[in-house]
């Protein structure tokens, strides 16, 4: 039961047929206006665009129509990575992996570190005067200025670009994650203290739960800083994935595969979004169970 | 036997500006005793709750719970805030077995105790809902059922009726007296409400405004067991009169000290 009004917390009853339900979901309820009204300004820039270019580029060939675009794109994705003269025949996917593989490295090396400290300096006093000063003095280094650092130390490897995406994650990991274990209501903490909660007891089952709303501020905002970071990453100090790609395809001038590279980091970043939001809507339940009375 | 011995204690919370909360509090509460603290807000009744709870220290003077100094809050003083302050991210079954749990006790042992006092506080259909799903009253009663399901051995309460709406607020207090009636535990009961003290208290002491000391301790002879239809007895009439009378004297003497 607990599990179903985990999975249900709007205690709507489900269709017998759950595919007859959302169909009809999709085409009744105001998501499908959502839909439609998010896509109109989309639709427009794309008609405006390929309408501006009738030989199929603007700015005396500099930029692609969309059409073009999207056959780079098509080719990229599912043409066979033979030898020939294309070398964005095929391959897209390798890329994708590859940068995919990046982001989750740095973001988990990042969580795992970024997380337990953040707790730490929100919670104790001592880690707050010793481990934060630390960190605000770092952190006005952008990433970018830690490039020539990280290929110096780690080579031009993957390693690199990891080391790259995690710093960049870690700050708001653990600033939100920070300010999330700081701000404890008073009275939740002495509430266990009072029914015989131990030190660890009160950071595990009062502190970390109570903090995981900003927690996942932070991640969401790490993410976003990971994809960020990868791409430039991958621009200097690797020879493999989407940012490699993008800068690549400049050089050779290809501004097709230029686009269809962005908007492939665009899908990602927006696909890894929601996926933290989903995360994010199981973990934090009880704040919504009410949310639709 | 006393439960709760005070003596001669004082707080004074520190800072830019010292604020003297207490001054010369000397207060003794018996085993199974109902005490209402009556004071107009501000005058430091939560800081004596809190000191009796272990959330603050004294800045001077002696707390003795069952004879022991009082150092840290515990399950053996269970605790019901003002505004509940339950877990939001646990359901209400997972609330009231909190305190079991962190005190590693068996889901064996606890279970049904834990089912016990959501019968008793009248929630039991409502498990596994989380509390951004139940009333504020609702809630107050999930407050109540944790600290019982620890068996303590003095309840200790701040203003937990204070956020309800009137007609609530009736059921709460007919509520906490069957509850009381049932378990004859100790309880220190904080309040603005003059008619709140007299219902359901043994005795009110009356507390005067910042700093607080205790301006006069009334006995409520009034028959147990009490309901809400005491509120218009005459006898409670009686008591009303009494208290106010002490609670107008012990503000003018302030103000006459104070010019
Ligand atoms: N942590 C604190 N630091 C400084 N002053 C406080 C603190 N807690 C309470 N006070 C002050 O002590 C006085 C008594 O407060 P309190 O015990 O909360 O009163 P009551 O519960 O009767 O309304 C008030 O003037 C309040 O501002
Ligand atoms: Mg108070």
């Amino acid at each position: 039961m607990a599990l179903t009004r985990r999975l249900r917390p709007d205690g709507a009853t489900s269709s017998a047929l759950p595919g007859v339900d959302s169909v009809t979901r999709l085409f009744s309820s105001n998501r499908a206006n959502k839909i439609v009204a998010a896509a109109i300004l989309p639709v427009v820039v794309l008609v405006v665009w390929q309408l501006a270019g009738p030989h199929g580029s603007l700015f005396g060939g500099v930029l692609p129509t969309p059409d073009r675009v999207a056959k780079a794109w098509y080719t990229w994705v599912f043409g066979t990575n033979s030898l020939g003269f294309n070398p964005y025949s095929g391959g897209w996917l390798d890329s994708v992996i590859f940068s995919t593989t990046r982001v989750l490295q740095g973001f988990a090396v990042a969580v795992v570190l970024g997380i337990p400290t953040g707790i730490m300096i929100g919670w104790s006093r001592l880690a707050s005067e010793t481990i934060d000063p630390l960190i605000q003095l770092l952190r006005p280094i952008p990433i970018t200025a830690w490039l020539p650092f990280s290929i110096a130390v780690f080579g031009i490897s993957s390693f690199g670009a990891i080391f790259l995406i995690a710093l960049g994650v870690f700050y708001p990991v653990v600033i939100n994650t920070t300010q999330g274990a700081r701000h404890v209501e008073r009275d939740l903490v002495r509430a266990a203290e009072m029914m015989g909660a131990g030190r660890f007891d009160i950071l595990w089952r009062v502190v970390v739960p109570a903090s995981l709303p900003a927690i996942f501020t932070g991640l969401r905002i790490g993410l976003g800083i990971g994809w960020t970071a990868v791409i430039v990453a991958e621009m200097i100090a690797v020879k493999s994935g989407l940012g490699y790609a993008l800068w690549d395809a400049y050089y050779v001038g290809r501004m097709d595969v230029v686009i269809a590279d962005m908007a492939t980091i665009g899908l990602m970043g927006l696909l890894s979004d929601q996926i933290i939001l989903v995360c994010e809507r199981y973990a934090l339940s009880w704040r919504r169970v009410n949310a639709n009375r | 036997m006393a439960s709760i011995q005070i003596s001669n204690l004082n707080k004074i919370y520190p800072g830019p500006k010292p604020v003297r909360a207490l001054d010369h509090v000397d207060l003794v509460v018996e085993e199974g005793e109902f005490l209402a603290l009556l004071g107009p807000s501000g005058c430091g009744k939560s800081t004596l709750l809190n000191i009796l709870a272990g959330f603050e220290t004294s800045t001077e003077g002696v707390v003795l719970f069952e004879r022991q100094t009082i150092d840290k809050a515990g399950p053996d003083r269970g605790v019901v805030f003002q505004e509940a302050a339950l877990f939001p991210w646990l359901t209400v079954f997972d609330n009231i077995t909190f305190g079991p749990r962190v005190q590693g006790i068996k889901r064996a042992v606890y279970e049904q105790a834990a089912r016990e006092m959501l019968d008793l506080v009248g929630l039991s259909d409502f498990a596994q809902s989380y509390p951004s799903q139940l009333s504020g009253g609702m809630r107050q009663r999930v407050g109540i059922a944790r600290v019982l399901v620890m068996k303590p051995r003095a309840l200790l309460m701040d203003e937990p009726f204070g956020a309800l709406d009137a007609q609530t607020r009736l059921t709460m207090q007919e509520l906490l007296l069957d509850v009381w009636q049932r378990l004859k535990i100790t309880v220190v009961f904080v309040t603005h409400d003059i008619d709140e003290a007299i219902l359901l208290a043994d005795r009110v002491c009356v507390m005067s405004a910042r700093p607080a000391r205790i301006a006069q301790q009334i006995a409520i002879q009034l028959p147990r067991p009490r309901s809400i239809d005491d509120l218009t007895s005459p006898g409670f009439i009686r008591h009303k009169a009494e208290i106010m009378q002490v609670m107008r004297a012990a503000h003018s003497q302030k103000h006459i000290a104070a010019a």
